[in-house]
């Protein structure tokens, strides 16, 4: 059965299974896609590998399941029972006991093995079991805990801060390639009356709203969501009016004219703009004007100073593949234009756009961790592998603390480039048998 | 060609406007207060004396606002709604100001918020010439922190209930009989404020013109005229503080991509004539595990080990840039500062001449790979005149297009090295000035390092056609 799989994906001629064989024969992307898989089963777990509450435990005859009850707590639907809120867990006296591998959380403070416990050093644990395998930082907070509870912020950061910019760098990336500098054809009365009713629709969807979708965002994440897309609906629906016009308007005499908006230049100069600007400073100076820090808004901002790249990429790839026959043959027809974007052009445009997010994974990673390192923008309680590093400074006795978290952004780093430079090589023409 | 770069010259104006337009928003929006910032952060909440010590404290305030152009609208105009009076940007304490941004969309009544508004102060400055003694000690102390907090309250229950206590406590005693009646009349204010509610004007849009006097043009004007403001914290003029501070940015980025180019071009060239054997793939090997490696991590190990007798290795100066006096000699100074540089420079180039080097042999292997060579080959040239002569100029083209995105980069990568090493440079000065909030400093920070870029992408497209006879920038 395998075998008939291998002779049928032999055959198989579509471009992603051509681009997946030659990924295939990088070797070290392969790898780094497997270090990936591991990486990412780690952030996915990091509550059940390093925790101080243990997974069961048995105490006067009772038993309770903490790791998991801490969801329940934290949900608001749940309550410790009076004999273990606010305990030690690590000094009840358990009649049977699992704990978690790593039996500290991120928050855990060891106060025996505080100021700086060396991984080699004497450390003041009652087994091995309790050991600091990576050391402690000043207050006694495990390495090793705050290393895997990292690698679940890194792999967010990574994963929405890539989203926000796939969504924008994909919106404007295939506005630009699609209709390039003549394709967007409207009467100069809808073009006026575009220009006119922007500013307007930004008015009802934001100005006059802005205080509900500040104090929805003090509720909760849903309920500031619902907000936005209401906004946007909003928007959007302000901005469809002229345009639902555009055919009563071609009768007028000069203003029914018909003229092509030059999308294409507009959005490479925003681009352009937008580049100009050192992202790091940008970035800086934008985390600087909020109030409260919070991982969430700096992902999201990563986001919105990363997707130029994205955006063109997916210009250059669409105007490549708009002079394609299929395209033609497409337009011929009589396809909607949205159709010709989202089913014909975008799929074959979209393979080159992994590279660039893969690049961009690392680069968001990067930056966020330049940033915690910096202690800008991420509350202080929140451990990152660049908050952990920041530590090392000052501290020369502490080499754990400056090898280890660095150690990790680097393998998270090349993992991401290296996949970035096996798709790089698999999408290129010239390797294709 | 000079068409193309002036072309390209003119285009610069447009972007140094939305970048300033930009940064200048990102200000406007940043918490904290600008003016007192500038007064050394004094408060002034808090006076015991009379009103007139309270008015002059709000002179001192409104002189310095005004010296700082903040009494002034902040952009040529402003879409806002019709219940938003064009005068608010008068009400210069922003969260005031906020607050009564929030009574607008809530209620709609300029007069009647305005009267409320007034009345607070009233009853502030009544309260402050109150004679201090037992009987109006605690009363006079709650009638003063609730005027604080109605200036910042928009919640009707919150705001009904300290009106309550207010006219309550200042009933106490016969002494505050005038801030009773001002509380009174207080509490008449907000319930004509809320009965006469018209939140209906909050939807109908208006466009209000403020024309030129207006607090961006006067930054921008000055700012083409180099006349960078004075920095908040310290008074001194930004431009001085920059002049100080660039040039070591300039340097440090110089170096290191001088250095980058000088090491990455032979070395790239050199594994790609090596092409597959194992001095190569050890070279492209090293070079991309330099190319990952975060440079904080770097720096932040290097000032572990090699700069702190912990570990045997005290080689290196760990901070600053040396203390240098008049009576060392030319080459003492150049000792001190190379040995402070070492480090930084080091850091901030061997991620760039990773990159260079790896593109650089592939651009070299492309070329390699072109009909021309393979003629020049089949002459029976010798190979390091087919490199030399024939391949070398056409595979530095991608690496002189590199140039323009390494300029951003570089900037950005010696903001992270400054701080790290403590270097006085741009980066540093900004790091410093964001967190003070002290923003005409980080504004022309971000302008000056915006039009770095925007020079280093000309002179890349400019060499491109220098390097590259086949472009042409003429039609």
């Amino acid at each position: 059965m395998a075998k008939d799989n291998n002779i049928q994906g032999q055959n198989d001629q579509t471009l992603s299974a051509i681009v997946r064989r030659q990924f295939n024969k990088n070797r070290p992307a392969v790898w780094s896609l497997r270090v990936l898989i591991v990486i990412f089963i780690i952030g996915f777990t990091a509550d059940f590998v390093a925790n101080e509450r243990p997974y069961y435990a048995q105490i006067n005859g009772k038993s309770y399941f903490p790791l998991l009850k801490g969801y329940g707590v934290d949900l608001g639907v749940a309550q410790w029972p009076s004999e273990l809120s606010n305990v030690k867990w690590s000094e009840l006296n358990y009649e049977k006991v699992v704990w978690a591998p790593v039996p500290y959380s991120t928050t855990t403070v060891d106060l025996k093995n505080n100021d700086y416990a060396s991984p080699f050093g004497q450390q003041n644990v009652p087994s091995a079991r309790w050991k600091h395998w990576l050391g402690t930082d000043n207050l006694g907070r495990d390495v090793l805990s705050g290393m895997i509870h990292g690698t679940t912020v890194a792999m967010m950061v990574g994963v929405v801060s890539m989203s926000v910019a796939l969504l924008l760098g994909l919106f404007f990336g295939a506005l630009a390639g699609y209709y390039g500098d003549n394709k967007m054809k409207m009467t100069r009365l809808t073009l006026i009356l575009n220009i006119l009713i922007l500013p307007l629709a930004f008015f009802y969807a934001f100005g006059v709203r802005s205080y509900t979708l500040t104090d929805s965002l003090g509720t909760s994440i849903f309920a500031f969501l619902g907000q936005l897309l209401l906004s946007l609906a909003i928007l959007s629906a302000i901005i469809a009016i002229p345009n639902l016009l555009d055919r009563f308007f071609k009768k007028l005499p000069y203003l029914g004219a018909e003229i092509s908006v030059p999308v294409d230049i507009i959005i490479s100069r925003l681009i352009e703009i937008l580049e100009s600007i050192p992202s790091l400073l940008l970035l800086l100076s934008i985390v600087a004007i909020i109030d409260k820090p919070s991982l969430m808004i700096v992902m999201v901002i990563i986001g919105f100073t990363r997707w130029t790249g994205i955006a063109r990429y997916l210009r250059g790839e669409l105007l490549k593949v708009r002079s394609l026959e299929y395209v033609e043959a497409a337009q011929a027809l009589g396809y909607p234009e949205w159709r010709i974007i989202l089913r014909h052009t975008l799929p074959n445009a979209l393979t080159s756009v992994l590279i660039s997010v893969s690049f961009g994974i690392a680069s968001a990673i990067l930056l966020e961790s330049s940033l915690s390192f910096l202690g800008i923008g991420v509350p202080p309680e929140q451990v990152t592998w660049g908050s952990m590093l920041s530590l090392a400074r000052g501290v020369p006795q502490a080499w754990w603390i400056a090898i280890f978290p660095g150690f990790a952004i680097f393998v998270t780093v090349t993992i991401f480039n290296l996949i970035g430079d096996g798709l790089t090589d698999a999408l290129d023409p010239r390797l294709k048998q | 060609m000079f068409v193309y770069v002036l072309k390209r010259l003119l285009f610069f104006i447009p972007t140094l406007l939305i970048i300033s337009v930009l940064t200048f928003a990102l200000s406007k929006m940043a918490p904290g207060d600008p003016v007192r910032l500038a007064l050394g952060n004094q408060d002034q909440g808090e006076t015991n004396g009379g009103s007139s010590d309270k008015m002059a404290g709000e002179k001192a305030y409104l002189d310095m606002s005004e010296q700082l152009g903040l009494n002034l609208p902040s952009f040529y105009f402003q879409l806002s709604n019709a219940a938003t009076p064009d005068t608010l940007y008068r009400f210069i304490k922003k969260p005031e100001r906020d607050n009564l941004e929030r009574l607008i969309s809530m209620y709609g009544n300029w007069p009647q918020i305005a009267d409320y508004y007034a009345s607070i102060k009233r009853t502030e400055y009544a309260m402050l010439d109150v004679k201090q003694d037992s009987t109006t000690y605690t009363s006079g102390k709650t009638v003063k922190e609730d005027c604080a907090k109605l200036y910042l309250d928009y919640k009707d229950r919150n705001i009904s209930a300290i009106i309550d206590e207010m006219v309550a406590a200042s009933a106490s005693s016969p002494l505050m009989s005038t801030v009773h009646s001002e509380a009174v009349k207080m509490q008449t204010a907000y319930n004509a404020m809320k009965s006469q509610a018209t939140p209906a004007k909050n939807w109908i849009p208006q466009l209000k013109w403020y024309g030129t006097d207006n607090q961006y043009h006067r930054w921008l004007s000055h700012f083409l005229v180099l006349d960078f403001g004075i920095s908040y914290i310290d008074k001194r003029p930004i431009w001085s503080k920059i002049s100080e501070a660039m040039p070591w940015t300039l340097l440090l980025n110089l170096i290191s991509i001088i250095l980058s180019y000088i090491i990455a071009i032979p070395l790239g060239i050199w594994s790609a004539r090596k092409k597959g054997s194992w001095a190569d793939r050890f070279v492209t090997v090293i070079l991309f595990i330099l190319y990952s490696l975060p440079v904080f991590w770097v720096a932040t190990l290097l000032i572990t080990f090699v700069t702190t007798p912990e570990y045997g290795m005290d080689l290196f100066p760990t901070f600053g840039l040396g203390e240098v006096n008049d009576t060392m000699g030319l080459g003492e100074v150049f000792a001190e500062r190379a040995s402070h540089f070492i480090l930084p420079v080091f850091c901030l180039t061997y991620g760039s001449l990773a990159y260079l080097s790896r593109q650089m042999r592939g651009g070299v292997l492309s070329v390699l790979r072109q009909d021309y060579i393979r003629t020049a080959r089949a002459k029976g040239l010798a190979d390091g005149k087919v490199v030399w002569k024939h391949a070398f100029r056409n595979s530095l083209i991608p690496i002189i297009t590199i140039f323009a995105s390494l300029l951003p980069s570089a900037i950005s990568g010696a903001f992270i090295i400054e701080i790290i090493f403590s270097i006085p440079g741009m980066g540093k000065v900004a790091f410093m000035s964001l967190g003070a909030r002290d923003y005409p400093m980080v504004f022309t920070v971000m302008m000056l390092s915006a039009f770095l870029t925007l020079v280093g992408t000309l002179i890349s497209d400019i060499l491109y056609a220098v390097v590259d006879p086949r472009i042409s920038f003429d039609k």
